[in-house]
């Protein structure tokens, strides 16, 4: 029970540290812009070769929105442990965590699950903005559909996606609990690798192997497969069957995730480096 | 005297930027990260759509956005940066001229990006070889009239971003994208159904007219001559931001100096 006390108790800190500067409207506003414009540059790009080339096709179109908005919204959240340890050297914050009762992991999957909500929300106002934004700039229509059923089952994989997430940031966190110099490197490259490895904007069989083998199997290329079969009218695949994988993989990757940041921060602990801003 | 004073505060400004980047080299996997995995996957996106010609344009676009990066990172947001670590109020105390530590700033910006934009440049085209037919005298011009104007608005923003606290990063995260989508850095802008006004707002922004001008010579083989008006623009941007940062800093310096907020470092 204080466990689940102390991850809110997180949760609420991470949602005041991104909200406490303004209102909730204003900061959601501004973190809405940024992914509007990158999904429509991803889809304006679509739009152009194809275009040139003479085989745009709406279906297409509404892969790469879907994708473009999703990846976003991983890299957005995924990130956060590995910040929230950064950031909380300088501020002296993240050593208040260590000698408090309860061990920085509570600490770590609150400020993650404040930013997914956070990220859940940006990211779908984002797809629902890139979408109507394109709709109009290239004159089509987009087969989207959108039902409670199809928008449940979107919550439904953005739900069970964030083991895969989580995962992520805790294996990112047991490097940055060690990091001095290169970390605030890492939301870009967690971004950038999803990009181009999460079948986000291209299938991933474009990638050489043994590159795309890999990606093909990862927890965040299966869960943006799901949202598209939940998303956009004759999509191939089951949804329950891309969702499962996403679940599995995701538990793979929070059990890694997990034994990697308790290794590191045992060894951090020994070494006397919890608090290290500089080396 | 002055002048000596100034060109020694520029160069002393510029050298701690370089050196920061070049006494680290593996500072360039920092800057790179974003423009090299952006390019590299609309570079594929290009290609996964039959539109192999136009994967030039990802690259040309991640280049120009490590220097758009650099403007918002390492300009606009410097003095705030500064202020928090109290290093404003010795800029403001000292006899050093704000306007050669902003120009400094900028050069070593400018020397400081150079590895990683030439970096996203090797490999994307090592990678997708796209097809180019540069004018390079035009190249050259258009280049670094671009980068001179793009810091120069740096240079007002950093002034703006003087009176902002721990909003600065969001609004630094608000506006990367956008701009660059507005701007055109992947594709040609020209070819979307903007409405006028987005259009004009666009034209605004250095960037804008510096694809467009950079795409044009090097893709297209257009001299001088042909992009003369893009020149003329791009000069007169950088010559009315450079001097309308001058004014907004010394009218925010006044301000801040007069509510007593100059030293302060966290809001």
């Amino acid at each position: 029970m204080s466990y689940v006390r102390a991850l809110v108790a997180s949760a609420w800190a991470g949602w005041q540290r991104d909200f406490g500067w303004t209102n909730p409207i204003a900061g959601l506003s501004l973190k809405t812009i940024g992914p509007i414009a990158s999904v429509l540059a991803a889809s304006t790009v679509y739009w152009l070769g194809s275009s040139a080339a003479r085989s745009f096709d709406p279906t297409n179109l509404a892969y790469i929105l879907v994708g473009a908005a999703l990846y976003a919204h991983v890299a957005a959240y995924s990130w956060v442990p590995s910040l929230a340890i950064t950031e909380g050297k300088w501020s002296n914050v993240f050593t208040q965590v260590y000698i408090s009762p309860k061990s920085s992991p509570p600490y770590l999957a609150g400020r993650c699950l404040a930013s997914f909500a956070t990220s859940a929300i940006t990211s779908g106002g984002s797809l629902v903005g890139a979408s109507v934004i394109s709709i109009y700039l290239f004159n089509t229509g987009l087969p989207f559909v959108l039902t409670p059923v199809s928008i449940g089952l979107l919550v439904v994989a953005l739900v069970v996606n964030i083991f895969a997430s989580m995962g992520l940031g805790f294996l990112l966190s047991a490097y940055t609990i060690f990091a001095t110099k290169f970390e605030w490197a890492l939301p870009v490259y967690v971004s950038g690798l999803l990009m181009v490895f999460s079948g986000a904007l291209f299938p991933v069989t474009l990638l050489p192997w043994p590159v795309s083998a890999v990606a093909d199997v990862l927890p965040f290329t299966e869960f943006i497969r799901a949202a598209r079969v939940a998303l956009i009218a004759g999509y191939p695949g089951s949804f329950w069957y891309y969702l499962g994988l996403s679940f599995v993989g995701g538990l793979v990757f929070l059990v890694l995730g997990l034994a990697a940041y308790a290794a590191a921060e045992h060894r951090a602990r020994r070494l006397g480096v919890v608090d290290r801003k500089a080396v | 005297m002055r002048a000596s004073l100034w060109l020694r505060t520029a160069y002393a400004r510029m050298w701690v930027r370089t050196k920061s980047i070049y006494g680290e080299p593996l500072w360039v996997v920092v800057t790179i990260g974003f423009p090299l995995f952006t390019s590299m996957a609309l570079s594929l996106l290009y290609k996964s759509s039959n539109a192999s010609q136009y994967t030039g344009f990802a690259i040309l676009g991640g280049v120009m956005i490590s220097f758009w990066g650099n403007v918002l990172w390492s300009m606009a947001s410097q003095f705030m940066w500064d202020k928090q670590a109290g290093l404003f109020e010795v800029y403001i105390t000292s006899p050093a001229p704000i306007s050669a530590i902003l120009v400094g700033m900028s050069l070593g910006g400018v020397l400081g990006t150079a590895p990683s934009a030439a970096l996203v440049a090797l490999i994307g085209w090592a990678l997708f070889n796209p097809a180019i037919s540069p004018a390079w005298p035009a190249v050259l011009v258009v280049f670094t009239l671009t980068l001179a104007s793009l810091y120069a608005m740096g240079m007002a923003l950093s002034s703006l971003y003087l009176v902002y606290g721990r909003e600065a990063d969001s609004i630094n995260e608000a506006l990367h994208e956008p701009v660059s989508f507005l701007s055109g850095v992947y594709f040609p802008q020209q070819m979307l159904n903007f409405p006028a006004a987005v259009q004009i707002a666009a034209s605004l922004i250095p960037l804008t007219i510096g694809m467009d001008a950079l795409r044009r010579t090097l893709f297209s083989g257009e001299g001088l001559q042909q992009i003369s008006f893009h020149i003329g623009v791009l000069a007169l941007m950088a010559a009315v931001l450079l001097v309308l940062s001058q004014k907004m800093l010394k009218l925010l310096e006044e301000r801040g100096r007069r509510a007593g907020t100059i030293s302060v470092r966290i809001r």
